[in-house]
């Protein structure tokens, strides 16, 4: 089958029920993309479908073909071969957000749908978004002022 | 042992015999490195130089005698560091390259650091990554050759402009003429100028007065969070070699379970299975996806014996005190004719998993009488010898390379994977990863051991702490054969990772702590603060029980019993630093159902003052805040500091509140985290954390010493608030 990954066409032979998670890690080698729990309750394994923050270790791989799948090794842009982080990246790398990191990916990717629809978020409305991501490093406190850095820092660079 | 010696900080350096050697030739890049060898106890430091090893690759032959820091410097004028500690997320690789590159006077712009591995400042014991003594036992051997190679340099640069060595300067990765700055030979220059063979000086080098820092004291940035934002960083679970396939292991029903038979059965002919590995003990099936590889484990034919059968209740009747015997382990004065009131309380903490994000995993490929693997691991040393027992080859024969971490505390030593997947690819004859599920991870690995603590104390009628009693109960860590030695317990009568934290060190006349020894048939071993955590958590507890029996507020109470001197000290101006940024006076301010609680502890070096503050509403607990001052002695980077004291406090909160794992007929009742949930940001609390830098040099940890002072502080609130105490974690109205 042909999946759309970071704007690339890849063709995969997958059974139809593999969870796109596995896809990705070992089948196409995109490995940025973690697993924490594969019953969908971490997020970890956060990935965007056409846009939105979705759970790859539930989501079997047959019914998202021809959509548009975003992975954390595409979220930053090539801008004149230059890697543009995109703001949250910028936001986690500028609070010193991540320790282990394993978990980060799958926050980010959550926070980068999340800013698309709520430009500037209140400290409650992050705790709900990023609310069922664990973080066993407990970098939550970074977390909440990094999401609100990177909704001003999408709000600066859209100005710009 | 006295708890005089017990409670004293760790020694300051380390004693050590230095001598030097020059090797190879060649101008390509100079490298540097010092060896502290032999087991611990018996240390002794290498420091050889050598200038045939070229930056970057790896080298075309190990080092003959692979020295624990190495350093090299390129013609290009990079700095490569080697750090010889794991990158477990808690920015180690940043704090000690921050050391390393103060001393030698680098340009940060200019400094990489990189992992260790068995190839490459390797160093079995050194290497495994825990217990919080990181940065305590290198900072100083890693300032004296950073010193030394950086005098060497300017030596060498003086020598090349043809001047005194003392119209030089050096800065920047460069050496400067002193009367004209714009006259400078880059390090790399210099060492590609170098003519003969660098020569060593007998001495050491001088190292900078502290005024002069420029890394050490700042908060510099992680050196590993670009690739960890764009997911380019490289964990166990990440790895991928040529021609891979992947390895399932079966599972034992109950602990301590082996196998009575194993055969293939119609394992062998399941979708894409390449090999079925039976060996003694050990089944397991690699195949060319995870999937198909556990889904042959069900088609494996065989049959478990033993195991244990054990329930909750059995196992907190076999860990539990009051009790006779036990080893003693501090004794001052005399408890027993000491007279008074009686006060006692006991506590107690189940056992818990890590929970650390990756699941275990390891690739390897053996090829005949060598090895290489790649692992997530904590204890690269320890993950070598276990495979070598294993795959019977020699630990030398066998290349560790420790990878990104997703998480230890105390979890990742590759005893496990990394010898599953050894095993497997050696029988399979090709390469082979192993990724555990989450659901092994929950019920196989070892886990937080049981504890349970009984104090009591006298008082007198004036309100005097006359003599005060302490019995610990806990299961293995360093006792479990799988990461230690059994052996050791008979020897000590103790498990002395479990017995961390639990010495009284207030000044009470008369004190009295023993350990009781109590291994149940359920794997126990290294968690997040190893015995500190039950430990701080019961004796801050029945301080603060103390305290109310004797009319006293809880924080007058530890200043009065402080101990003597520095030590004192240091706990002086942290108590007293956290009660005033927590508005500790004020608060009988608090609306009803608000409270403080507060908690200390002093683990390892590192003195920490705690003060939450917590809410009961019907019947729901919830921590608002939580301040924390904590003095590991000189803080290297205050915001990397501040981002392990945030992560022990998430990490204690879900501890007080949530963690638990209940064992029913010798399993674990949770496979994942829906029967093991994990503090969210919405119930974490609002932080504040106080570095407070005492001294010219760490002395204690980060990593670990606040987590235990944290339970203890949100159970002290909870009594303020609700009168009752809260013995037992975790708590429940
Ligand atoms: S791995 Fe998908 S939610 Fe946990
Ligand atoms: S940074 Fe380690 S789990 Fe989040």
């Amino acid at each position: 089958m042909q999946l759309s990954i970071n704007g690339r066409a890849y063709e995969v032979d997958a059974e139809p029920d593999e969870p796109l998670l596995w896809v990705l890690r070992d089948a196409l080698g995109l490995t940025g993309t973690k697993y924490g729990c594969g019953l969908g309750i971490c997020g970890s394994c956060t990935v965007h479908l056409d846009g939105v923050a979705t759970r790859s270790c539930v989501t079997p791989v047959s019914t998202i073909e021809g959509r548009a799948i975003t992975t954390i090794e595409g979220l930053a842009q090539l801008v004149d071969d230059v890697e543009v982080l995109h703001p949250v990246q910028q936001a986690f790398i500028d609070e010193q957000v991540p320790q282990c990191a394993w978990c980060m990916s799958g926050q980010m990717m959550t926070a980068a749908a999340f800013i698309e629809t709520n430009a500037a978020p209140t400290d409650e409305e992050i705790n709900v978004a990023m609310g069922a991501n664990y973080c066993r490093c407990g970098c939550y406190t970074r977390i909440k002022v990094a999401v609100a850095r990177a909704a001003e820092l999408a709000r600066e660079r859209g100005e710009a | 042992m006295s708890d005089t010696e017990q409670s004293k900080p760790e020694k300051r350096g380390m004693n050590r015999r230095t001598f030097l050697k020059v090797l190879g030739g060649g101008t390509a890049a100079l490298a540097v490195g010092v060896v502290i060898g032999g087991p611990t106890i018996v240390r002794e430091a290498r420091l050889r130089i050598n200038q045939a090893f070229l930056s970057g690759d790896a080298p075309t032959s190990p080092p003959p005698e692979s020295p624990f820091v190495w350093i090299e410097i390129g013609a290009d004028n990079q700095a490569y560091l080697y750090i010889p500690k794991v990158e477990l997320g808690q920015g180690i690789h940043t704090t000690l390259a921050q050391i390393a590159a103060d001393e030698m006077e680098l340009d940060w712009q200019q400094v990489t650091a990189r992992q260790a591995d068995t190839e490459r400042g390797f160093d079995p014991q050194l290497i495994f990554t825990f217990g919080s003594t990181s940065v305590t036992s290198l900072y100083a051997p890693i300032r004296e050759i950073g010193a030394t190679l950086r005098e060497m340099l300017r030596v060498e640069g003086a020598r090349q402009f043809g001047l005194d060595v003392a119209a030089v300067r050096v800065g920047n990765s460069a050496v400067f003429v002193v009367e004209d700055e714009q006259r400078r030979l880059t390090y790399g220059e210099i060492i590609a100028a170098k003519q003969g063979e660098w020569v060593l000086p007998t001495t050491q080098a001088a190292l900078k007065p502290s005024s002069e820092f420029r890394y050490i004291g700042q908060s510099v940035q992680r050196v590993d969070l670009r690739d960890k934002v764009t997911g380019r960083a490289m964990y166990g679970y990440d790895v991928r070699l040529d021609g891979m396939l992947y390895g399932a292991v079966a599972r034992p029903p109950q602990y301590g379970a082996t196998l009575k038979r194993a055969a293939a059965g119609d394992a062998e002919s399941q979708p894409g299975v390449f090999a079925v590995v039976i060996q003694d003990g050990f089944a397991g099936v690699v195949a060319e996806s995870r999937r198909k590889a556990r889904a042959a484990l069900e088609h494996l034919d065989l049959e478990w014996e033993g195991g244990t059968t054990i329930t909750q209740p059995e196992i907190e009747a076999i860990v539990s005190v009051p009790r006779e015997g036990g080893t003693l382990i501090q004794r001052d004065g005399d408890v027993d004719g000491a007279g008074g009131r009686r006060v006692e309380a006991a506590y107690r903490v189940p056992m818990a998993i890590h929970a650390q994000m990756e699941p275990q995993a390891a690739a390897a490929h053996v090829q005949g009488d060598r090895a290489m693997i790649f692992c997530s691991t904590q204890a690269p040393g320890l993950t070598r010898e276990r495979i070598a027992a294993a795959i019977a080859l020699d630990e030398q024969a066998i290349h560790v390379v420790p990878t990104m971490v997703g998480g230890g505390f105390g979890r990742k030593t590759g005893v496990d994977v990394g010898v599953e997947a050894a095993l497997l690819s050696q029988a399979a004859g090709v390469p082979v990863h192993v990724g555990w599920t989450r659901e092994e991870d929950t019920r196989y690995g070892y886990r937080r051991p049981p504890a349970a603590n009984f104090l009591w104390a006298t008082v007198s009628d004036a309100g005097e702490v006359l003599a005060i009693h302490h019995e610990i109960a806990s299961s293995d860590i360093l006792l479990n054969p799988q990461v230690g030695s059994a052996f050791l317990g008979t020897v000590l009568g103790t498990d002395p990772l479990a017995a961390y934290g639990g010495l009284i060190h207030y000044a009470i006349p008369n004190r009295r702590v023993v350990y009781h020894h109590c291994p149940i048939p359920v794997p126990t071993a290294y968690w997040r603060g190893l015995g500190s955590f039950p430990n701080t958590f019961a004796i801050e507890s029945f301080i603060d029980e103390l305290a109310e029996a004797t009319s006293s507020d809880a924080l007058d109470f530890r200043l009065r019993y402080l101990p003597e001197g520095e030590l004192g000290e240091r706990f002086s101006t942290v108590l007293n630093a956290v009660a005033d940024a927590s508005g500790w006076h004020e608060r009988d301010s608090l609306p009803a159902g608000r409270g403080l609680g507060f908690a200390s502890a002093y683990d390892r070096g590192t003195v920490v003052g705690v003060v939450a503050e917590v809410s009961v509403t019907d019947a729901n607990i919830r921590v608002e805040r939580v301040w924390c001052a904590v003095d590991p002695g000189l803080v290297v980077n205050p915001d990397g500091a501040a981002a392990q004291v945030q992560g022990s406090i998430v990490w204690g909160v879900g501890s007080a509140l949530i963690e638990e794992q209940v064992i029913a007929n010798g399993m674990s009742t949770s496979q994942n985290f829906d029967g093991y949930p994990l503090l969210t940001i919405a119930q974490t609390p609002e932080i504040t954390v106080l570095p407070i830098s005492s001294g010219d040099t760490p002395v204690g940890g980060l990593g670990e010493p606040v987590v235990g002072a944290v339970p203890p502080a949100i159970a002290n609130a909870l009594a303020a608030i609700t009168g009752r105490r809260f013995r037992r974690m975790p708590f429940r109205l």
